[in-house]
């Protein structure tokens, strides 16, 4: 049965070697540089706004107030403001996410419930952002009463990043040997002992990891958080969960497209779209040094 | 070993009657005997599948039990079956009676946590949590409930030296328990399993992932700590189990063939199959 | 003590999975309680009528998606058009021809990738990829679908690459050692063995990368000119669904028509991205086979 369809496949054209040769050669630089032309697109991108906004970012942009109507000054409100949102963003998502994981993991007998768990979690990562952001005014801004504020809006993240963190919180809890739980068992440990003295202490760098890798998607979201809080200026920072806050990519959004004088504001653009850009590289980069510890450790055995 | 010297010999008189009489003869006449293990027609299940099959045994008090037969024949499961380690198996099933010390351990009311508590284990590949060795030993004690420093200190040391480890690591107990040799975290997980003073010890195939010096110290202390605990053991390997055990029980397909003492098991078994797989060994 | 520990522990783990579906059904439950007074009060007719979506108009105000639909459309399909040999071709690069220092350098950059967050990109489409369009087609404005369907496709790109390349690695080794073995060259092998044979995982991966390109907000939103006119061609400014909604979301009166309108806009999106997510989640979950 293969063999014939490997026949059918290869259709044995007659070739001499040499001339499939430089065929195979010629075709595989033309994959090399779809790769290449992918990385290409990423570097113009990189190279665009870092030799644009490097020059924009000093002591003063990171730590002053836009001032002049925003033509002029720093964005400290936006970095306060993302900071605050995605705090709230993980004391939602972690604690619903990491539960959930344990339970499809440790506690649930797999079946259609679990099924229908995990079916969930994937249909809601595939839910787009706009949706969490009309989900996030209707519910919480609206039916909650919160308002526009820090926390409506970190709640409406803390959703979007939940199927982030299942998922890699169960992937770790699914690292952890069998051997382990079963040992801990036959001391006569409960279930919840079992999970939390072996399991837990060991998948914590993979919820970790997890976890800023969520911190990274919302940080950088915009759509969830344009009617839930996030706010044009601020004369002040937040000063409770209720308050609305400014947050950097928001801040680059209407300093790109809604300011009253957007050539002039573009220096600030470039320079907060580095930061954002930055910020979100460096939590990224942070899980990925930690999964490659995590994986070495893991593949040591320890 | 007086005791268990003692025991052999009303083993073999059993024997001896079961081979005159019957297996059927036999169960009548220990059905309410009083003894640390006794398992009573018991078949069990993983969902559809049938594993174990009317298996009737009862395991007298120390001494050191061995359950042997070729791969997948059961023995492992009916081990499992006695600390309840086949609850975490879903889909399985349990029909028929296992009694520990005269209580019926599935019984409705049974405290599974308590029962494990008594029941100890021993796994085939070594299993130290990623812990310090200290740590690992005061596992049991401490999720008892146990915070006391010199309680945990005391019961750390007794076990390792119950588990004849103590000398080897009593400088380094806060070092963590996997930089230790294959055969000293077997040793490591016996004291771990001792810590929770139980009366029971299962050991399954607990040498088959070391090598032969260090099997050698595990044999020689099972058979040391037999005189305190009744050791109930599966191995693979037919010459540990004439060498350690008091008893052997062959398992086959599901069934236990055969159950008695050690040397008539190997010298002078009754069963055809019993012999065909111990002279097949043996060549 | 430990018992009652035990039995909470696990009542709170079990309602943390329940709390997944909840959401899911709650989000649903929303977008529908919440667009039924604009169904009620309209009719389903209205909102795919031939006219636009203008729901602040003076008298008259109209509700039509149709357009956005136009618009979401194009910039998908543009996307899909770019993204899919593009993300397909790395990834068959990347599985089966790079050296493992080629995996090592390329795979961490892609991530790097889907980690851009989409409002950078819509800033970049604004400033570089705009006035590069306008100028290459003497246009007054680059902000087009064509615009929006490349950026979208930049970001439909990582999703593509990565599970195309699951999906590519996941064909089993006697396929490609049997193929070779009959004397097929290692490029006749991909082509006529690998890629087929890993055909529903790769559709499964532009299936999701469509999802994404679909439910995309902001990079559209900044960069596609938002004009609700019924397109003629990618040099013509769209507006999608999603830049639709965020648009207008901000300033809506709480239980207006215009509010119910931008939650039908919501559940049709929700929708549409439901179904394309649950088909690739099928295709997913076959083994990859030969598919002749």
């Amino acid at each position: 049965m293969k063999a014939e369809v490997l026949k059918q496949g290869i259709a044995v054209k007659k070739h001499k070697t040499s001339e499939w040769h430089s065929y195979e050669l010629v075709g595989f630089w033309a994959l090399r540089l779809t790769l290449v032309l992918v990385l290409f697109i990423l570097g113009i991108i990189v190279f665009d706004i870092v030799s644009k906004g490097a020059g924009v970012i000093n002591w003063e942009f990171l730590t002053q107030p836009p001032r002049v109507g925003m033509t002029e000054g720093g964005i400290f409100p936006a970095i306060v403001g993302t900071f605050y949102v995605t705090l709230i963003t993980i004391a939602f998502a972690v604690p619903l996410g990491v539960g959930a994981a344990i339970y499809l993991n440790e506690y649930a007998v797999q079946g259609k419930f679990t099924r229908l768990v995990r079916m969930s979690v994937r249909n809601l990562a595939g839910v787009p952002s706009i949706v969490f952001g009309l989900f996030g005014m209707a519910v919480f801004v609206k039916i909650f009463g919160f308002g526009p504020s820090l926390i409506a809006a970190g709640f409406t993240l803390g959703l979007l990043t939940l199927p982030v963190t299942v998922t890699a919180s169960e992937e770790a809890l699914r690292t952890v040997p069998r051997a382990y739980r079963e040992g801990s068992f036959a001391l006569g440990a409960t279930r919840w002992q079992v999970v939390r003295t072996v399991v837990l202490p060991r998948a914590i760098p993979g919820i970790l990891t997890g976890t800023i890798l969520g911190l990274a998607r919302a940080a950088g979201e915009t759509a969830p958080i344009l009617a839930t809080g996030a706010a044009f200026f601020l004369p002040h920072l937040p000063d409770s969960i209720r308050s609305q806050f400014m947050a950097l990519p928001y801040h680059l959004f209407i300093m790109s497209t809604q300011h009253h004088a957007i050539s002039q504001v573009r220096p600030i653009a470039y320079g907060t779209a580095l930061i954002l850009l930055v910020l979100v590289c460096l939590l990224n980069l942070a899980a990925v040094l930690l999964r490659k510890r995590y994986r070495e450790r893991v593949a040591k055995g320890l | 070993m007086m005791s268990t010297n003692a025991k052999v010999t009303i083993e073999e008189t059993r024997i001896q009657e079961t081979a005159k009489h019957g297996i059927g003869k036999l169960n009548k006449s220990i059905e309410n005997e009083y003894c640390e293990v006794k398992a009573e027609n018991l078949n069990f299940f993983y969902g559809p599948v049938q594993a174990l099959f009317n298996v009737t045994v009862k395991v007298q008090e120390k001494g050191v039990a061995a359950l042997i037969g070729p791969s997948g024949c059961g023995k492992s499961t009916f081990l499992r079956v006695l600390n309840r380690m086949n609850d975490l198996i879903p889909g399985t099933r349990l029909e028929g009676k296992v009694k520990i010390h005269g209580k019926n351990i599935y019984a409705p009311n049974t405290d599974v946590v308590n029962l494990r508590k008594k029941v100890g284990m021993v796994f085939q590949h070594p299993n130290p949590f990623p812990k310090s060795i200290f740590d690992n030993i005061a596992y049991g004690p401490r999720i008892d409930g146990l915070k006391n420093k010199t309680a945990l200190t005391e019961i750390v040391e007794n076990s390792l030296k119950g588990a004849a480890l103590w000398d080897e690591v009593k400088d380094r107990l806060n070092e963590p328990a996997l930089a230790l040799s294959g055969g000293q975290q077997q040793r490591l997980c016996i004291a771990r399993a001792l810590a929770v003073k139980p009366r029971i010890l299962l050991m399954d195939e607990p040498t088959s992932a070391i090598d032969p010096i260090a099997t050698q110290r595990i044999e020689d202390l099972v058979r040391n700590l037999c005189n305190d605990y009744t050791i109930i053991i599966v191995t693979h390997n037919m010459q540990q189990a004439a060498r350690i055990s008091d008893n052997t029980g062959f398992f086959l397909q599901g069934e236990m063939i055969e159950w008695g003492t050690t040397s008539n098991i190997f010298t002078n078994p009754q069963d055809k199959r019993t012999e065909d797989y111990i002279t097949g060994r043996f060549g | 003590m430990t018992a009652i520990t035990e039995k909470a522990m696990r009542t709170i783990f079990t309602l943390c999975g329940l709390a997944i579906i909840l959401f899911l059904v709650g989000i649903l439950y929303i977008l529908f309680s919440n667009s039924m007074p604009g169904l009620t009060e309209l009719g389903i007719g209205p909102f795919f009528a031939a006219d636009r979506w203008n729901p602040g108009a003076y008298g008259e105000p109209t509700y039509s998606l149709l357009n956005m639909i136009y618009g979401t459309l194009m910039v998908t399909l543009g996307a899909l058009i770019f993204a899919v040999p593009t993300g397909v071709a790395a990834a068959a690069y990347l599985a089966e021809i790079a050296s493992p220092w080629e995996r090592e350098v390329f795979k961490p950059i892609v991530e790097v990738l889907a980690g851009v967050p989409s409002v950078v990109l819509g800033f970049f489409g604004l400033v570089v990829l705009a006035p590069l369009i306008a100028r290459t087609f003497n246009l007054n404005s680059g902000l087009t679908a064509l615009n929006g369907a490349i950026l979208v496709g930049i970001m439909a790109l990582p999703t593509i690459i990565t599970l195309a390349e699951d999906a590519i690695t996941a064909v089993p080794k006697e396929y490609r050692h049997a193929s070779l073995a009959l004397g097929g060259t290692r490029w006749q092998t991909i082509w006529k063995i690998t890629i087929p044979a890993a055909f529903s995982g790769i559709t499964a991966s532009a299936m999701l990368g469509m999802g994404r390109a679909i439910g995309e907000t902001m990079t559209v939103l900044m960069v596609t000119g938002n004009m609700v006119a019924r397109p003629e061609s990618f040099l013509d400014s769209v507006r999608t669904l999603s830049a639709g909604i965020a648009i207008d979301i901000g300033d809506v009166v709480f239980n207006s028509t215009h509010f119910h309108a931008l939650f039908v806009a919501g559940l049709l999106l929700f929708l549409i991205t439901f179904l394309v997510n649950l088909l690739a989640d099928i295709l997913i979950q076959r083994k990859p086979e030969v598919n002749k």
